[in-house]
């Protein structure tokens, strides 16, 4: 008997409510008019540590394309990551990786 | 405003006029009667200023975005009250007299962040929604704060320069 052809484990899985571990999440960080681009720049550099020039050019991403992603990894990191930004007054947001 | 520079010892230093100074202290407690406002059980604003102050981390899940603020809200609106706060600390209380300010690198972290959820603020009560726009200038209130908006934008690129610069041999 093949173990596949019994799904009713399965049922009692709310697949919208469970995370697939496997994906990873990402904090974006988004555009907006108010703060200044050595402000987000100094942002990505303190508080990520990324070097001058990587500082910039997701900050150039921001700028430009409306919108760039600062992290990648589990749900929770990526939520800590936001309201890290939120209290510098970026705007971040949170979603998977493959959206 | 005489702009932010390192001293030797590291620390940040800036003088304000009376009136500036002023202007900032009234800023700052703008910032913290807002976010006061907040208190309670955080769902949704109203307001576009406090929204921008504390954002959605899940704009198209309205529920996940409810959890995260009811997991970050008031935390992130107690750390920004207290920073405005220590901004007011190191202007002083005495109004009428031109201030020499010097903050060590926590006191700087803390305007730093003030400094944007005062423009933040501002831009919202201008109805600046994005780049190039420069907001209501209508009304003599509006134009006030405007030039407002500029300022602060000029004190808080003054203090990013000053954080970039190696403290002084």
């Amino acid at each position: 008997m093949n173990a596949l052809s019994t799904p009713e484990t399965i049922e009692s899985l709310d697949i919208h409510e469970i995370t697939d571990p496997l994906t990873p999440w990402n904090t974006i960080v988004w555009n907006d008019p108010v703060n200044l681009m050595s402000y987000v720049t100094y942002v990505f550099q303190s508080y990520f540590g990324f070097t001058e020039g990587e500082a910039e050019r997701r900050m150039l991403l921001v700028h430009n394309e409306g919108r760039a992603v600062v992290a990648t990894g589990s749900r929770e990191e990526m939520e800590r990551h936001a309201e890290a930004m939120h209290d510098f007054g970026l705007w971040a947001t949170v979603s998977k990786a493959n959206e | 405003m005489k702009k932010f520079r390192r001293d030797a010892s590291g620390r940040l230093t800036a003088r304000f006029e009376a009136r500036e100074a002023e202007l900032l202290r009234r800023l700052a407690r703008d910032t913290t009667q807002i976010l006061t406002a907040s208190r309670g059980p955080i769902i949704e604003h109203e307001d576009p200023a406090l929204k921008r102050l504390l954002p959605d981390a899940y704009p198209d899940d309205p529920e996940a975005s409810a959890e995260f603020r009811r997991f970050t809200a008031d935390g992130l609106a107690e750390r920004k009250v207290r920073n405005s706060k220590s901004l007011i600390d190191g202007l002083g209380e005495n109004a009428g007299v031109r201030v020499s300010v010097v903050l060590d690198d926590q006191a700087a972290q803390a305007w730093l962040r003030t400094l944007t959820d005062i423009r933040l603020i501002l831009a919202a009560r201008l109805g600046i929604e994005r780049d190039g726009d420069v907001g209501f200038r209508g009304t003599a209130d509006s134009f006030r704060r405007s030039i407002e908006y500029q300022w602060v934008g000029y004190v808080q690129e003054s203090l990013i320069r000053a954080l970039n610069a190696q403290p002084k041999q």
